[in-house]
């Protein structure tokens, strides 16, 4: 603590006296050239490109917005019907209502998946390991559904299966 | 320190630190003893942004998910969240299983497998598929509800999560007893 008031004593008056009458518009100056990454506001420098960054927001967009919000409380309404219906009616004689539930199982599951992947591992704080995982679900849910189709035209069926599974 | 102002010691403290007296014995000393030397590293003004983050990765965080207290609310969330995850991904798992080796994964091997295990593993494994399906069914019924504007007090959500779990219980009952 002495040592700093040795220092503030004995620094020169004029300079410390100089050092204060230096415009604000030379400050301005200095900030104001593209080469300085900040922005000069009254109170400080606004510097851009730490962790300090307020949150970016991604662009308002019905089709990410409202419509998926919708779409997905749709489906998930729509499985229930679907899956009661499946299961009563015998899957041989409506092969197209098992392609429907396929795809809308498939369909749900997608959603939900993304949803766990935008909550734990949102790109903002996983820069390699979120996009990763996005484009591995969406490859997944093509295999899926390629297997769906392959299962329900070669073999018997998802809801045939489940219910010869269960009384087996 | 204040207290050298206020005593009036400055000037005398000042003195010695700018105008050493120095005797022929306190050179020779200085010179042998080794001086410390400090190693320094000449960093870029950007350097600071990297050290903070470094020294903010290693800094701990207080508990919060660990002691958060259970309750029927987010018990309930994360419960509908891994069963729904757990269903699809044996959707997933079993579809594309068929896509890569339609051979051992087509239904007359898989319902071979199945009828071929013992009674109490085919009891336990009904159990253990009925459980997820119906607590997620009848837990999507009461997000859906939500999603209309019902059921969204306080009350409304832990009766409606007890009527869930009461309806999956039953229903998983039902559904393992069925077919046998």
């Amino acid at each position: 603590m002495s040592s700093s008031l040795l220092l503030r004593n004995t620094l020169h008056r004029a300079v410390a006296r100089r050092s204060v009458l230096r415009s604000a518009s030379a400050v301005q100056a200095r900030y104001a050239s593209d080469s300085y990454q900040a922005t000069y506001v009254p109170g400080g420098p606004v510097y851009k490109g730490t962790v300090n960054d307020p949150t970016t927001f991604p662009p308002p967009s019905r089709v990410h917005g409202s419509y998926h919000w919708a779409f997905e409380r749709l489906l998930s309404a729509g499985l229930v019907p679907l899956t009661v219906a499946a299961f009563v009616t015998s899957p041989s004689t409506y092969p197209v209502l098992d392609g429907i539930l396929g795809v809308s199982l498939v369909m749900h599951s997608h959603i939900g998946f993304d949803s766990m992947i935008v909550d734990y591992l949102h790109p903002r704080k996983f820069p390699v390991l979120g996009p990763t995982a996005t484009w591995a679900l969406r490859t997944a849910t093509v295999a899926t559904l390629v297997g769906v189709y392959q299962f329900n035209t070669n073999d018997i069926g998802l809801t045939e299966l489940i219910a010869k599974v269960w009384t087996a | 320190m204040m207290s050298t102002k206020v005593l009036g010691l400055g000037p005398s403290l000042r003195k010695p630190a700018f105008a050493p007296r120095l005797v022929r014995n306190q050179v020779v000393a200085r010179n042998l003893v080794v001086k410390r030397s400090v190693q320094t590293q000449s960093l870029p003004s950007t350097a600071a942004v990297e050290i903070l983050d470094k020294q903010r990765l290693r800094r701990p965080s207080s508990p919060h998910f660990t002691i958060y207290q259970p309750q029927l609310t987010w018990l309930g969330s994360i419960a509908n969240r891994a069963t729904g995850g757990a269903l699809s991904a044996l959707l997933y798992g079993f579809s594309i299983a068929y896509l890569v080796a339609p051979g051992t994964f087509d239904s007359t091997h898989v319902i071979e497998f199945v009828a071929g295990l013992p009674d109490v593993v085919k009891y336990a494994g009904k159990a253990l598929l009925a459980a997820p399906f119906t607590f997620h069914a009848f837990n999507g019924l009461r997000h859906l509800s939500w999603d209309l504007g019902k059921f969204l007090s306080l009350k409304a959500a832990y009766a409606t999560g007890y009527v869930v779990i009461g309806a999956s219980a039953v229903s998983t009952v039902a559904l393992t007893l069925y077919g046998n």
